[in-house]
């Protein structure tokens, strides 16, 4: 009857106004139905402020997840590290909660309260969901006695790589932890912040109430409950290779480089290779991969088929949650550096023996000319550093030596790299070159350069007894913001280079203010100058930097890992977390500080965060001395440090 | 199926509510809304603070309601309003009452016939999942002849801003809407929110961040808790609310008047574990121990140290303390009088 009335008046309006009515009604009795399942969070205690945010001491949202007490929040709630957490559950009943296991992938923490009877949240069925559904985000924030409503559709499945429903009703601190559910009232997921772009507990909070909300699928919790009952944090899984190719437009999964020591290396993978098949399904450009690798805890197996050449390879790998950092092998040694075109017989002549090294155990002397290395020949300087750096501390192998003219096997057990500068070091000394009267003559002293396609120049000093014959080391000087040093580096450096053949190039920044990141390229392009009109030893290649200007070499330093060796920083913390050491790329790093200077607390950071990646870095305080550069005591230091770059 | 049924029957109530109440549909109320909401130029542009903001039309005559801000902050002759239709009239703050954020105006013209909001008759409720629309000049987007600009969304909760303490900084101490659509932006204090049928919901607030969890909020202050403030200042008999006594931190009482001795308070948010007790204290004789960790004071969590000796604060003698405190993982209660301080 009443139907009919509506549509004799004006039936299009009636229609649309019923169904919105009939949603509205729905949408109430979605968050009724699952109201007893919705607890609300309260914490006491704990920090203020975690990086950049100021922590709410809530309240906050969790759900229900199984009827003897356990409850399932979003990790966001429990930054602050609260003393206490307590739940107030919807009859009114309040419980003191324990965190038992987080799961650091999905940044879900999963708490537990001492009652039985509790109403678990029911799942929705995730083969029924679909894009455009209507989603209800719930929280219990605002009133005890219901929940607040915020109303959106679905706005994709599978999102941050593979892990979170999008949905664009309103998700925000008022409702983290609390559930997302269809217009039935089954739970669709659980609400989080999350982001492509970090994977803290904070990503993605920028984007509260913005229409960008996720929530992690209910069912994928249910799934790895049982796991987190445990006690045991979940973590993602990691199989240590790089991709060639960054960002996520990359194209086919192609291994750039494998992680020495990690599942891959063990699994057989090496670069080059092409995955076609991760975990039974096909990928084919690298955001696929990262779609099937994103919801994969460490401890779990994946089967992957990859191409390499004509070959197909299969496998399985059980992915980690820590990458070990790579460290290289010590044997104790600094090669001689024979000059060029001299009929060198092969293998390496010993130039020094570094004192309670693994060679000193061995009994190796200055002079010696080591020829095998384990199983390998030894041809010059660069194949017994690459067959070394590849050798992890610790393990042991054999090595080949000549002494007049007889040649002895030994047993090695290598040794990591140490942390200090030999106190004394004396140079190779390098003859002077055959007078001649060639116009070409490379330019000695110092001398200023314009490069050609760069609009600033450099200035750099050679060794007046350069002799093209043997090959030099390369000090690339990056002046600190507002000076350039000239005067400075000249009245230190000019004796140093002269004795332990060493060319000093300092590239000028464009603004004399300070370096800019699209100077990289110009610097490069300076050094490959230098290299293409001098002779250089490509093993003594280094940075050296003073205060502001640290940023920018460290940068550089990991942009072109292949062009430098070191790094000698003076009063300049790094910035940004260095990447893995690599055997590929050896790096060594000497850190100068003065005890006075305001960034001396930095800089021992630094030093230790290098330290926790295995890089061989040594430290030295500069005492009562404050943001100056340091005096000859310490100069002659990093002139020694640098002397011995190409120590094996 | 189950399911579906209910829906079915949710039809059919709401069909039947339909033939006997003729409710009217979401085009209809916003083609009958828009007209009823105006804009308003006032005082602003120094410290990025903006010049404008909304109203809405309480009578023919033009009576207008609004947010009280710093826009009305002003020579009543500075006030400006333009209509819908783009009519421009200057106006007068008629009275505003800064404990429920309110300021009626009256255009300055005689003889009017203006389309507005009849509190007697066009007013309703709702609660969490009803589904509105806001109407506002958001961000000043509707200039000249130009309708404001509608948002939609629902309620999110119907609560009390000052439900916790310190996390909102307004005078307003009354229950609010908090919807999910954006709606507090700069300018659109004063605008309105309506039900999906028309009937006025609430009234926009100024712009409010939750200092509890550091995000803003969306909220309007239900119509129903104005329209008797409203109709006292058009009638001319009308005397602004007295300030409450600044009641932000009375330090009436302090943990040591109960003999509780808490650790020392050296953090942002120091949990209030007691330290000791002092021998023969109420504390004491209650039965607290040392490390308890309190946790609740009269029913209100209390953070840190600092939040318990604001709470404790705020005691009037003849009160009684009910402290829940966290003993291992069972939670205690002990409760004891508050004395007179003189009687000590």
């Amino acid at each position: 009857m009443s139907l009919a009335i509506a549509g004799l008046s004006s039936p299009l309006h009636a229609a649309d106004e019923d169904l919105e009515s009939a949603e509205e009604r729905a949408f109430k009795q979605a968050a009724a139905l699952v109201d007893p399942s919705v607890v609300r969070i309260q914490t006491v205690g704990g920090l203020d402020r975690v990086g950049k945010i100021l922590t709410g001491t809530g309240p906050t949202t969790g759900v229900v997840v199984s009827s003897d007490g356990y409850i399932i929040s979003s990790s966001f709630n429990f930054i602050s590290k609260p003393a206490s957490i307590l739940v107030d559950l919807p009859d009114g009943r309040q419980f003191i909660a324990k965190v038992i296991a987080s799961d650091r992938s999905k940044m879900l923490t999963l708490l537990k309260v001492d009652v039985k009877g509790l109403t678990p949240a029911d799942p929705a069925d995730m083969k029924s969901v679909k894009v455009g559904q209507w989603s209800i985000a719930l929280g219990r924030t605002y009133d005890k006695t219901f929940p607040s409503i915020s109303v959106g559709i679905i706005g994709a499945l599978g999102r941050i790589w593979g892990k979170a429903i999008q949905t664009d009703a309103k998700v925000s601190p008022v409702n983290y932890g609390g559930p997302l559910v269809n217009i039935e009232g089954k739970v669709l997921g659980v609400l989080v912040p999350l982001s492509t772009r970090g994977a803290t507990e904070a990503a993605g909070v920028e984007w509260y109430d913005s229409g960008i909300g996720f929530a992690i699928p209910m069912q994928d919790i249910y799934t790895s409950l049982d796991r987190l009952k445990t006690g045991k944090d979940l973590k993602p899984g990691l199989l240590g290779v790089t991709l060639k190719g960054r960002g996520l437009l990359a194209g086919a999964p192609i291994v750039d480089r494998v992680r020495v020591g990690s599942p891959a290396a063990e699994a057989g993978l090496k670069p080059g290779d092409v995955f076609t098949e991760v975990d039974g399904k096909p990928v084919r450009r690298q955001a696929e991969m990262r779609h099937v690798l994103g919801r994969k805890y460490a401890g779990e197996k994946v089967t992957f088929v990859a191409k390499r050449g004509n070959e197909t390879i299969k496998g399985e790998i059980q992915l980690v949650d820590v990458l070990v950092a790579y460290e290289s092998g010590f044997l104790g040694v600094l090669p001689a550096r024979p000059a060029a075109g001299e009929n060198n017989p092969a293998g390496v002549q010993v130039r020094h023996v570094y004192e309670d090294s693994p060679a000193a155990a061995a009994g190796l002397k200055k002079r010696d000319r080591i020829v095998k290395f384990g199983d390998k020949d030894v041809t010059d300087a660069k194949t017994l550093t690459d067959l070394v750096s590849r050798i992890r501390p610790k393990q042991k192998t054999t090595l080949v030596y000549v002494r007049d003219g007889a040649s002895k096997t030994v047993d090695i057990t290598l040794a990591s790299l140490p942390n200090t500068v030999p106190g004394e070091l004396l140079p190779t000394a390098i003859p002077p070159a055959a007078e001649s009267d060639d116009e070409d003559k490379p330019k000695t002293g110092r001398f200023t350069e314009t490069m050609p396609a760069h609009e600033h120049s450099y200035w750099a000093y050679v060794p007046e007894g350069y002799n093209p014959s043997h090959r030099h080391g390369l000090m690339v000087w990056l002046h600190p913001g507002g000076d350039t040093m000239e005067a400075a580096m000249i009245k230190q450096w000019k004796a140093i280079c002269e004795q332990r053949g060493l060319i000093l190039l300092a590239p000028k920044a464009e603004k004399i203010a300070g370096w800019s990141d699209s100077e990289a390229e110009f610097v490069k392009d300076a050094i490959e100058d230098i290299k293409k009109k001098y002779a250089i030893d490509d093993s003594r290649v280094f940075l050296h930097t003073f205060g502001d200007a640290g940023n920018f070499t460290f940068k550089l330093a990991f942009k072109y890992r292949e062009l430098f060796r070191g790094v000698a920083a003076v009063s300049a913390p790094l910035r940004t977390a260095p990447q893995e050491n690599s055997p590929e790329f050896r790096m060594q790093f000497h850190m100068v500080c003065g005890d006075k200077d305001s960034l001396y607390r930095n800089v021992q950071q630094s030093v230790a965060g290098l330290k926790t990646r295995k890089y061989p870095v040594s430290f030295t305080t500069v005492k009562g001395r404050d943001r100056k550069y340091p005096p000859a005591v310490q100069v002659q230091e990093i002139a020694r440090w640098a002397d011995a770059l190409d120590r094996i | 199926m189950k399911f579906i049924s209910r829906v079915t029957a949710a039809i059919a109530i709401v069909t039947f509510t339909t033939a006997t109440l003729p409710a009217q549909s979401t085009d209809k109320t916003i083609t009958a809304t828009l007209p009823k909401i105006v804009k308003i130029f006032g005082a602003g542009g120094v410290k990025n603070l903006h010049a404008y903001g909304s109203g809405f039309l309480v009578s023919p005559e033009g009576h207008i309601a609004t947010v009280w801000s710093h826009v009305l902050d002003t020579n009543s002759d500075d006030v400006t309003v333009v209509l819908a239709d783009g009519r421009r009239f200057e106006a007068q703050i008629l009275g505003a009452e800064p404990q429920l954020d309110l300021a009626v105006l009256k255009l300055n013209a005689e003889g009017l016939e203006l389309p507005y909001f009849d509190l007697d008759k066009q007013v309703g409720t709702a609660s969490a999942g009803t589904r509105i629309r806001g109407f506002s000049n958001m961000f000043k987007v509707a200039t000249g002849d130009e309708p404001v600009s509608v948002l939609h969304g629902v309620i999110a909760a119907k609560t009390k801003l000052t439900a916790r303490r310190g996390a909102f900084e307004v005078p307003y101490d009354g229950p609010v809407y908090v919807v999910d659509a954006i709606t507090n932006n700069p300018g659109a204090g004063g605008g309105v929110i309506t039900s999906r049928d028309g009937k006025l919901l609430g009234m926009i607030g100024k712009e409010l961040r939750n200092s509890k969890n550091n995000t803003w909020i969306n909220y309007a202050i239900p119509v129903p808790e104005l329209t008797e403030t409203i109709r006292q200042i058009i009638s001319g008999d009308f005397t602004p609310r007295e300030n409450k006594p600044g009641d932000d931190n009375p330090n009436r009482y302090n943990p040591l008047d109960f003999g509780l001795v808490l650790v020392p308070d050296v953090l942002f948010r120091t949990p209030a574990y007691v330290d000791t007790l002092v021998l023969g204290s109420p504390a004491a004789k209650a039965g607290l121990k040392p490390e308890d960790l309190v946790l609740f004071v009269n029913d209100e969590l209390v953070h840190s140290c600092r939040m318990l000796k604001s709470e404790l604060g705020h005691l009037e003698a003849g009160d009684t303390l009910r402290l829940i405190v966290r003993r291992g993982s069972k939670l205690v209660t002990v409760e004891m009088q508050v004395v007179g301080k003189e009687k000590q």
